[in-house]
């Protein structure tokens, strides 16, 4: 048993995330009527990426060094504790998994990496860090929100505790929708931020990482492939929770539905990019208020119901 | 009282230090000059003192003094509240004592030192006075004694106008604030017969106006919306040492009088809960938003001491909220959320603005659209800075993370424990407020440290500076390793917290069983996560070591440090956002003869308009002036007939008075 959760969570760091950004990436493609790249192309790139050398700003410091490590450890240890594939997390019960616990601890991987974009003095990094922290003003309490609706069901704040435990299918079904609002926006993808843009007007992560390059752009990348699975996987468990019998299932068909929402909301993140258009700037904060007013709506069904 | 005394040893610490500030007072006063070090080092060792003293046991001393104050005697309490405090304030004031000398280098022409330590000492001798005293009218004395200190603190660079401004903005902001205070504590003595704290029973209908007086003059001098005005006027005027003493433990203490009154006496008017926990939530957001767009390092920091005690406030007025609602364990939680906060604040504030202090001595630059870069040339300031904004923003793991958890689990339990669907919706949007604030902040702080420590210098002061004094960087990690420490150590904090007895009285389950956070384990695991991943790269980077180059500008050619992001632009997205709280607006003009293609000059400023003062204190204080400026004219006519027919109204009165009685 414990050496089949080893193996699932091996995956689940190692394999599933750039599977996940190859899969949307192929998916954009066919849209576009392109061929597009292989799926696994993120694997080869990621290789290249640590394999070339790097080039650092003279302005950079130990910051600009130091934030990509920091990140993708921070990225680790979240995808560990935050049961996000279905799979039960590593040391369930030791309350490493409070939703709050997690939520900070990711704003810390956002701090450095923000830190990290002016740390080279480039007003590209400026402007990234700017627009990534008025996005996270929005984005923090909507999750904050929507997951304390769920903790009001289950009595606890533990994420392990959460998903374990019945909730109101109406609540996880707002908060779930909700979570998704606010992972596309904290992912940066459309229709807040365009992944493959290289317009400043528009640029959001893109400008963050601009001077990032070899192997610590290969680490913002394996970070941002890990958030990707954490933020889109939390959505889904939260969507499945509203099936009342979900957590009661096989731990087999649990990790099996799981990863299927996964990628089917990676598919879902993909059509979004085929189909819609990048919001313009301003109007970000508009599509936002969708996922609070989303957040909201499950703490009033939560507390009325709880 | 039936409490013991304090035993010998501990009663010999308290008098020692109190020794040591009244000699350190004395020096400055007789010697003018000449006596710094030594005064530095009594105030210093009074401080030591003092943390060592409330590491002791509790009980009560009685000073055997022969005469009385009104009729009350001179008595002191020392009880775990007032430790606590008591800690508070050795901690930060014995930072400030290691930093000053250095930093005064800079001021020795324009400030008085031998009267800047007198001030000191007596400022860190009247706020352990604050905390330690029984009855209302020692603390009245003691509260004084706190504000003319600090007012000759805030005042020490008299020469510069806008200081002498902050100063009397601030003098005005205490008087109002003593004014309620004094009017609550008379209205209370009026109910009671009694000047004891301890003695203080009231409840129903009959608490509130004695509560709310005291509320609001405790409100005015901890910079508590919507009497917050004078803390961002008065805190950036004062020398950095100072601003840490003020914002670290000086506001703290009217946290620590609304505990002892509010939230753990017996005033127990219901209204007063919810207020606080409303009013500290305006005040979190409030100072949040208006530190965003200050350029000024100090007035940001100052703004974001409106925050945090709109935050510490919140777990106040939680706790009452709780204690009413018969959540015992709620009210303990939220009252350890507001304590631990207060130690918190206390320490990385101070820590924010001795560095702030730090970078002002080294560039005599405090506007931060004109600094940069100041990582390069000030490597210990500025770890410390980022430290103290880590801790701030309350991340992980360290020490404003564990009281901003507390807070967390207190408004999480109100949303699952509330026996309304109204109280339980309250307590989840309070949740969501609660993290809205801390996006802006970490917003704010990644602008500050952005903005003043990375980056290239936006100014010749900033290419120039160079690192602080040994003694102003001790003082600085020592707060730094605090910070890391106590977030660490939370357990052991919420022992010695649940001393005090939470607002509902005994029978709550132990506080110290809430933290269930395995934090040193997470602080492990990261480490080594990172440290694996550093080893990796660097084994990878062997065969391809990392290249130097300029930092990308699209094939211009060197642009110099001004096509940097600043300070203005940074913020203006989330300026624009909350744009209707404060008529944000960002203006751009562009000049030049084809200024659509070749601008010959942009110049680019954001104003915004405060409402409090423009629309509520400005009209306020017109009027007050208008009224009292006829009014004094007409009293104080200059004839001397006048004059005697007041003398002999008075006289008339106080005999018919003494007559009564």
């Amino acid at each position: 048993m414990t050496v089949l959760l080893l193996a699932l969570h091996g995956a689940n760091l190692t394999v599933v995330p750039l599977l996940l950004v190859g899969v949307i990436r192929k998916l954009k493609a066919r849209m576009q009527n392109r061929l597009g790249a292989p799926l696994l192309q993120p694997f080869y790139d990621t290789a290249k990426l640590l394999r070339k050398g790097e080039t650092i700003s003279h302005t950079a410091g130990w910051i600009f060094l130091w934030a990509p490590r920091l990140g993708l450890a921070v990225a680790v240890i979240a995808a560990l504790l935050v049961p996000w594939s279905g799979a039960p997390i590593l040391g369930a019960g030791g309350h490493a998994s409070d939703f709050i616990l997690i939520l900070y601890l990711l704003a810390l991987g956002k701090f450095a990496a923000l830190l990290a974009a002016m740390d080279t003095g480039s007003a590209f990094g400026g402007l990234g860090a700017s627009r990534e922290a008025a996005l996270s003003v929005l984005v923090e309490p909507t999750l904050a929100i929507g997951l304390g609706a769920l903790a009001l069901g289950a009595h606890s704040t533990d994420l392990a505790v959460i998903y374990a435990s019945p909730a109101i299918p109406l609540v996880a079904l707002l908060a779930g929708l909700a979570l998704i609002v606010a992972a596309l926006t904290e992912l940066s993808r459309m229709p807040v931020d365009d992944p493959t843009t290289h317009l400043e007007l528009t640029m959001v992560h893109e400008a963050l990482i601009l001077e990032n390059s070899g192997r610590n752009l290969a680490l913002t990348e394996l970070a941002v492939a890990l958030r990707t699975c954490i933020f889109l996987g939390l959505a889904v468990q939260t969507l499945l929770h509203a099936w009342p019998r979900y957590p009661g299932l096989p731990l087999a068909a649990r990790c099996g539905i799981g990863w299927a929402g996964l990628f089917g909301a990676g598919a879902m993140v993909a059509v979004a990019e085929g189909l819609l258009v990048k919001l313009n700037w301003r109007r970000v904060p508009n599509f936002i208020a969708f996922g609070i007013a989303l957040s909201l709506l499950a703490a009033l069904v939560a507390a009325a119901r709880g | 009282m039936s409490e013991p005394g304090v035993s010998g040893a501990v009663a010999g610490c308290y008098a020692v230090a109190f020794l040591l500030w009244l000699i350190a007072v004395a020096f400055g006063v007789i010697a003018r000059r000449g006596a710094l070090r030594l005064q530095a080092l009594l105030v210093g060792a009074g401080s030591g003192l003092l943390i060592a003293a409330a590491l002791g046991g509790n009980g009560t001393v009685a000073l055997p003094l022969p005469w009385f104050l009104g009729d009350a005697p001179f008595t002191f309490v020392v009880d775990p509240l007032s430790r606590w405090f008591l800690i508070i304030t050795g901690l930060v004031g014995l930072a400030a004592t290691v930093f000053s000398p250095g930093y005064l280098l800079h001021l020795r022409r324009r400030v008085a030192l031998g009267l800047y330590w007198s001030a000191l000492a007596l400022l860190m001798a009247s706020m352990a006075l604050v905390v330690l005293a029984a009855n209302a009218l020692v603390f009245l004395v003691a509260w004084e004694l706190m504000a003319l200190a600090s007012f000759a603190l805030v005042a020490a660079d008299h020469e510069q106008h806008a200081v002498r401004q902050a100063a009397l903005v601030y003098l005005g902001a205490t008087r109002a604030g003593t004014a309620f205070l004094m009017g609550g504590f008379l209205w209370a003595h009026q109910l009671t017969g009694s000047w004891q704290f301890s003695s203080w029973w009231l409840s129903g209908p009959a608490a509130l106006g004695p509560a709310l007086l005291i509320f609001i003059g405790l409100a005015t001098k901890a910079g508590c919306w919507p009497f917050h005005l004078w803390l961002p006027i008065a805190h950036p005027a004062a020398p950095a040492p100072v601003s840490a003493v003020m914002s670290g433990v000086m506001i703290k203490t009217a946290i620590y009088a609304m505990v002892r009154l509010l939230v753990l006496g017996h005033l127990a008017a219901p209204p007063i809960g919810p207020l606080i926990l409303a009013l500290g939530a305006v005040s979190a957001f409030w100072g949040v938003l208006f530190a965003l767009l200050q350029h000024d390092l100090k007035r940001l920091l100052a703004y974001h001491s409106v925050e945090n005690i709109g935050l510490i406030m919140m777990g106040l007025g939680l706790s009452m909220v709780a204690g009413h609602l018969h959540l015992p364990l709620l009210a303990q939680i939220a009252l350890a959320a507001g304590l631990f906060h207060t130690l918190n604040h206390a320490l990385f504030k101070s820590l924010l603005f001795l560095g702030a202090g730090a970078v002002d001595a080294r560039t005599h630059e405090r506007d931060i659209e004109r600094l940069g870069g100041l990582i390069h040339r000030m490597p210990w300031t500025g770890a410390c800075f980022i430290t103290g904004s880590a801790a701030i923003c309350a991340l992980p793991p360290l020490n404003g993370f564990a009281s901003e958890w507390l807070l967390y689990q207190g408004l999480l339990g109100l949303a699952m424990g509330g026996p309304a669907g109204g109280t339980r919706l309250a307590g989840l949007l309070l949740v969501g407020w609660l993290a809205l604030v801390g996006a802006l902040a970490l917003a704010c702080f990644v602008k500050a440290v952005g903005i003043v420590f990375l980056g290239r210098p936006r100014s010749r002061p900033a290419e120039q500076a160079r690192e602080a004094t040994p003694g102003m960087i001790g003082a600085q990690l020592f707060l730094a390793l605090a910070c890391a420490a106590l977030g660490l150590a939370a357990p052991a904090v919420l022992r010695f917290l649940s001393q005090i007895p939470g607002a509902a009285g005994s029978g709550a389950p132990p506080l110290a069983q809430v933290w269930t956070l395995p934090l040193p384990m997470l602080l492990l695991a990261l480490a080594a996560t990172a440290a694996a991943l550093a080893g990796w790269i660097a084994v990878l980077s062997r065969s391809r070591p990392a290249r130097r180059y300029i930092t990308w500008e699209c094939g211009f050619g060197d642009l110099g440090p001004r096509t940097q992001y600043t300070a203005a632009s940074f913020a203006q997205p989330i300026g624009r956002m909350f744009g209707a709280v404060y008529r944000y607006s960002l203006d751009v003009r562009v000049g030049g003869r084809d200024r659509r293609h070749f601008p010959e000059s942009v110049a680019v400023a954001s104003t915004y308009e405060p409402y409090l003062e423009t629309r509520v204190y400005g009209p306020l204080l017109r009027w007050f002036q208008r009224v009292a400026g006829t009014l004094v004219m007409r009293l104080q006519a200059g004839s001397i007939h006048q004059y005697l027919l007041y003398m002999g109204l008075a006289l008339a009165l106080l005999l018919w008075l003494g007559y009564r009685a």
